[in-house]
């Protein structure tokens, strides 16, 4: 469960501060699927790095399934991320080098009890979300669709409880954007809280929820009454090629 | 175990680029091998060294007739060394221990029946056994008797003895030096080749006395050999005897000296040679390189931290901490000074072999180099290591992110 009370954001370079957050307060409840909207410069990357804990706040309360975010060191903050949050970013931040099995790997590396079947639980999470067959690949050699489902894996490796999605469909082509939204929508299914940053409403109806930043303050928090189903969608969309 | 993890992440991104990692590592590779190469050389040449002034004699002052700098055998036909020398020393310099004069006479002509060859005889006193620490391995020694009677009675060298008498036991058995016969009485041990190259063995003893009045008629030494009590003295001593030689020869410098010191110190010296400069330079070029080294590596580590800052980024936003980054950095820096040390290593003990083998200098291969180069590069490693560490490990996942 994510509270958040008047958070307070302030950045300050030299002599010029610039208060980014003014006051946001909202709750999250566990299993819920909320899409954080605003156009950019309304501080909601500024909000996605602070409840992802990238970032600490410079006033007001963050409480992260119980936890005082805003008291916590950086070691702490780390260890946080580590095991209550899985991120999933616009640009994939995939490691070049290594293999999508490798990737998924990653966040295992910084557990405190490395599972001895680390192997086995990122091939399961790669199949989970369809990558059975892609297991060696390098990222160059994967679809955008592809590489952003192999860091959907790896936020999922750890088994987290919130999924932190940044703009998750913004480098994507329709079909793979659908693909992913699918998967959320999968995930959501299982009890797992999804937070998706974006700027996009046809994405953010998606969700169950949107909460909508505007000049650093929460402007409206409304419930989706039905969501999109990327399901029906993809079938639409897949119709739609048949015709041509 | 979490830090043999990260360790690993470290050491893995050596593979990603394989001539950076190469150029990170080739003052590490430079310096470690010409360390390897002093060290092996070093101790050859130490070891000669200690060969050689051990052959000598530690405690060795040699006075020879004729002048010349540096250690050569005594010259013949030089009549100025004198038996009034040797006493003037013997009772002017303290601190000698023992006095050891002979007169020495080359390509003596040697005949027992019809075998005929040539070798060096050696007109000593009974002492000689001890100021050369050469033994006899059966019969008898030149004694005082022998002395005192001009005995015709001699040792030989173990070449001699096999020249003239094969296998056989030369004990007891005549030769015939010159044109004068003497009785073998003692066999010495063997010594094989001196540092100049000559054999020690082609030799034959007979007492002083009998040497200078009945053989070779003279009435002067070819070279006094003097034995200091401590080896600390060496250098005085050797002094004291310069001046004594300079008042009684009635030289004065520059003149030149009708005779010549040396001691066990200017052995070690000359043998040394110029092995000291080498070592020098090399030592230089070594600390040289792993400095230069250093600096190149720390570089390279720094542009690399800015080029994966989003690698860092990531990690951090997956749960790295900072002092896991700043370990995966230090162990990437680390393990490169090691396989450059590794590298090194190799590549100085194949150029000490080449040295040795193809500029016939001593080189000596032991582990001693491979610990201090461990050292070395470790040192290297974390001096040059951390600050790119650090710098990786203090960004904020927030700005390498976006």
């Amino acid at each position: 469960m994510i509270e958040i009370k008047n958070l307070e954001k302030t950045y300050s370079s030299g002599a010029v501060a610039t208060q980014v957050l003014m006051g946001v307060s909202f709750k999250i409840e566990a299993g819920e699927y909320v899409a954080i909207m605003g156009t950019s410069g309304t501080g909601k990357s500024t909000l996605m790095n602070i409840i992802g804990c990238l970032d600490k706040p410079t006033g007001g309360h963050y409480t992260l399934n119980g936890t005082e975010v805003e008291s916590l060191d950086d070691d702490a903050l780390s260890h946080l991320r580590n095991h209550e949050i899985g991120f999933v970013f616009q640009q994939f931040h995939l490691l070049a080098r290594a293999s999508a099995l490798k990737n998924v790997m990653l966040p295992l590396i910084y557990t405190d009890e490395y599972p001895e079947d680390a192997e086995e639980r990122a091939r399961q999470v790669l199949s989970s979300v369809g990558l059975s067959d892609r297991i060696g690949y390098k990222p160059n050699e994967l679809s955008g669709g592809q590489q952003q489902r192999v860091a959907i894996a790896r936020a999922l490796v750890t088994n987290p409880s919130i999924i932190l999605a940044d703009e998750p469909t913004g480098n994507l082509d329709r079909k793979s954007g659908l693909e992913v939204l699918s998967i959320f929508r999968h995930l959501n299914g299982e009890g797992r809280t999804i937070i998706m940053v974006t700027h996009d409403e046809a994405t953010a109806g998606h969700a169950n929820r949107i909460i909508q930043l505007k000049d650093g303050r929460v402007a409206s928090d409304q419930r989706v009454s039905e969501p999109q189903d990327p399901q029906k969608e993809l079938e639409a969309l897949k119709a739609g090629e048949d015709v041509r | 175990m979490r830090s043999s993890r990260i360790v690993k992440e470290g050491v893995q991104s050596l593979g990603a680029n394989k001539l950076r990692t190469f150029f990170m590592m080739a003052g590490t590779i430079v310096g470690i091998a010409a360390l390897t190469v002093i060290m092996a050389m070093g101790k050859g040449t130490e070891q000669s060294v200690m060969k050689k002034v051990n052959s000598f004699g530690i405690k060795a002052i040699m006075v020879t007739a004729g002048g010349g700098k540096g250690f050569s055998p005594p010259q013949e036909g030089i009549t100025t060394l004198r038996l009034e020398d040797l006493e003037a020393v013997r009772n002017q310099v303290q601190g000698i221990e023992m006095l050891s004069p002979g007169v020495i006479k080359r390509g003596s002509s040697i005949k027992v029946g019809t075998a005929q060859t040539q070798a060096t005889v050696f007109a000593v006193e009974p002492d000689w056994y001890d100021a050369w620490e050469w033994q006899i391995t059966s019969g008898d020694p030149i004694n005082a008797e022998d002395m005192s009677t001009m005995a015709r009675t001699c040792n030989l060298g173990t070449t001699l003895s096999r020249t003239l008498f094969g296998d056989a036991d030369p004990i007891s058995e005549y030769i015939q030096i010159g044109t004068t016969r003497f009785l073998v009485k003692g066999l010495l041990e063997s010594r094989g080749t001196s540092p100049s190259g000559g054999d020690m063995d082609n030799r034959v003893l007979i007492p002083l006395t009998t040497g200078m009045r009945r053989l070779l008629n003279v009435d002067y030494l070819s070279y006094i050999r003097v034995k200091v009590k401590d080896t600390k003295n060496l250098v005085a001593i050797g002094d004291e005897i310069r001046k004594i030689l300079h008042e009684r020869h009635h030289i004065t410098p520059p003149q030149e000296d009708d005779f010549a010191i040396v001691t066990a110190a200017d052995i070690a010296k000359a043998a040394r040679g110029i092995s000291g400069t080498l070592s020098i330079l090399l030592i230089a070029l070594a600390g040289l390189s792993l400095i230069v080294g250093g600096i190149v590596l720390m570089n390279i580590l720094l542009i690399s931290v800015s080029e994966r800052v989003k690698e860092i980024g990531l990690r951090r936003a997956l749960g790295a901490t900072q002092s896991d980054i700043f370990m995966q950095f230090l162990a990437e820096s680390l393990a490169i000074t090691l396989l450059g040390m590794l590298f090194g290593c190799l590549v100085g003990w194949g150029a000490s072999l080449l040295i040795g083998m193809f500029a016939k200098a001593p080189v000596i291969i032991s582990w001693e180099p491979f610990a201090l180069a461990v050292v070395f590069s470790l040192m290297v490693g974390l001096f040059f290591g951390i600050q790119p560490a650090r710098r990786a490990a203090r960004l904020k996942p927030v700005e390498t992110l976006q």
